[in-house]
């Protein structure tokens, strides 16, 4: 068993993604993983802190790096946009001499000490490369044969620093999908961005973004989507239908997390799964894999 | 802002000797002098001198007028002490100082998804910036509908962190007050409230708080906000949004860090 130190991120811990935060810790067991929750952590920032108070946007992060060095333990996290703060809260404490004095300054008001040698980490990261493709293809008991399905890497898991895997044309997850039996369709906008937050204030924006990925998925024969990222899986599931109104398409694509569709392939109870969240119902697609299959709400 | 202050000054009586070089070296003492210049005609002596505000080159013309040897002081030119303070401003930000390496070859604006509503494209608002073109950019919606993608980041040839400039530059519009009525800016005011309200973001709440925001700016038509109640009612339906918000223990920890922050004056 490995044992990390786990950031689920307020959208995932009960919010809009708590699909994701449910099946994350629904596999992780069958992946001889312990994701320990963090004791008591606070919200990262995200972007929104970020673009209005530096130095306040770093100290909120380094609040969390701080509690988590206690355990020392790596501390892994679902959320893309989670993963990127946190990261970058990181890298500018290393690399802004003047911010990491003051940041420290505020951190000791708190009683808080922030040494810097946390290692965040990404949810699908750990699963790729600490237990790898080779356990999970031997943990298949249900193999997803015939799905095809188009990994969506979204902006945040491969950029902006180059990561675990090529910024420019990701392939991790495409390998992820085949090790379960199922197909990655070729998905030319894989990286490309959903608007992210900018879904609440810029809405005609954004579902002009998503409208562009469902095209793309769709017009590649995917039968669903699955993504990293809980801002990515709220705008392309829950935002379906309104672009569906907006440029009178008919998209019906479910919008899957990775570690649904790893639990279903995984043989783990598919309640647990939390799959009746989505707003797309993913049940006619998924009703060959699923032996209990779930009600729609 | 940094000012460049050029005082000249007549003596009370100069009778070239002592007195002048006496007079050159008490000035050159003072912190904010940086040169002394003995000049002849009407004046006697040419100071330089650089302070961080305005309000300090008074401060200082007072001192030297103070003194008894002085006669008399004339402001020949203050002038801000960078050709480009804005450049510097944005320089000085974390993340900022890469823009002085763009060499303008547009893939950042070529890679934007949202480049086509903007009202200056990325590579524009980096030539505006060098250009010292504050007003404009920080009045413009460019930042405020920047997706926090990265890829423009990501593929850019000189190493440039244009989505670090694109945060700095709506951290600027708003330190400003530039940013009334950007629907954006009144997101994140309310997401930032969540947290210092919980430690978390409860997103119903922070939702709420926004459409009460810019209802108030009459920037979004109310209409808009009926328009999502169905969406809201079947993510409440689902278990996906919760009613009542989840507090953090460290509430007053969180809030000792965010006002030391405060007390310290940002790096914004």
């Amino acid at each position: 068993m490995k044992y990390y130190s786990y950031f689920p991120g307020c959208s995932s811990s009960e919010g809009t993604s708590v699909a994701y935060g449910m099946s994350a810790q629904a596999i992780a067991g069958a992946l001889g993983m312990e994701l320990i929750e963090l004791e008591d952590w606070n919200c990262c920032g995200s972007t929104p802190y970020g673009s209005t108070d530096e130095l306040e946007a770093v100290c909120i992060a380094a609040r969390d790096l701080a509690l988590a060095e206690k355990t020392g333990l790596d501390l892994v996290t679902p959320c893309s946009s989670c993963y990127t703060t946190l990261n970058r809260a990181n890298s500018f404490l290393r690399q802004y001499p003047e911010l990491k004095g003051k940041a420290d300054e505020c951190l000791a008001a708190g009683d808080l000490k922030y040494k810097g040698e946390v290692k965040v980490r990404h949810l699908f990261e750990v699963i790729y490369n600490d237990v790898g493709l080779e356990v999970i293809e031997s943990k298949v008991i249900n193999p997803l044969c015939g799905l095809r399905v188009a990994p969506y890497y979204g902006c945040q898991l491969v950029r902006p620093e180059p990561g675990f895997d090529d910024p420019r044309n990701p392939q991790s997850l495409d390998r992820l999908v085949a090790s379960l039996g199922a197909e990655p369709v070729p998905f030319p906008l894989k990286d490309r961005c959903c608007g992210g937050s900018l879904i609440i204030p810029e809405l005609d924006l954004t579902l002009c973004l998503i409208h562009k990925l469902l095209e793309s998925a769709a017009s590649n024969g995917a039968q669903c989507i699955v993504t990293v990222c809980p801002l990515c899986q709220i705008n392309l599931d829950a935002y379906q239908n309104m672009v569906n109104r907006k440029f009178r398409t008919e998209y019906n694509l479910p919008v899957l997390f990775f570690t649904q569709l790893m639990g279903l392939a995984l043989g783990v109870e598919p309640k647990s799964l939390a799959l009746n969240k989505a707003i797309v119902s993913a049940e006619t697609v998924l009703s060959p894999y699923t032996k209990v299959a779930e009600p729609a709400v | 802002m940094e000012i460049k202050a050029y005082l000249m000054i007549k003596m009370e009586r100069k009778d070239g000797g002592d007195g002048e070089r006496d007079a050159v070296k008490e000035l050159e003492e003072m912190p904010e002098i940086e040169t002394v210049t003995p000049v002849s005609g009407e004046y006697d002596l040419v100071g330089v001198a650089t302070v961080d505000t305005p309000k300090r080159v008074t401060g200082v013309a007072n001192e030297i007028k103070a003194k008894e040897w002085v006669k008399d002081l004339h402001f020949l030119k203050v002038e801000p002490a960078s050709p480009n303070p804005f450049l510097d401003e944005v320089c000085s930000t974390p993340g900022g100082e890469s823009i002085r390496w763009c060499a303008q070859c547009g893939l950042c604006s070529a890679s934007c998804p949202n480049v086509a509503q903007m009202d200056y494209s990325p590579r524009k608002i980096i030539a505006l910036t060098r250009a010292g073109r504050r007003y404009d950019i920080l009045t413009s919606n460019t930042m405020w509908i920047c997706a926090s993608c990265y890829l423009c980041t990501a593929r850019c040839p000189k190493g440039v962190k244009i989505t670090e400039l694109m945060h700095a530059l709506e951290r600027l519009s708003t330190r400003r007050g530039l940013h009334y009525g950007r629907a954006t800016s009144a997101m994140y005011r309310a997401f930032i409230d969540s947290i210092k309200r919980n430690g978390r973001v409860h997103e119903l709440g922070m939702m709420m708080k926004f459409y009460l925001l810019t209802l108030s700016t009459g920037k979004i038509n109310p209409l808009a906000t009926i328009k999502m109640l169905p969406l809201a009612l079947k993510l409440l339906l689902r278990g996906r949004m919760s009613i009542k918000p989840t507090k953090i223990k460290g509430r007053e920890q969180l809030k000792t860090i965010v006002e030391r922050a405060q007390a310290l004056g940002g790096t914004r």
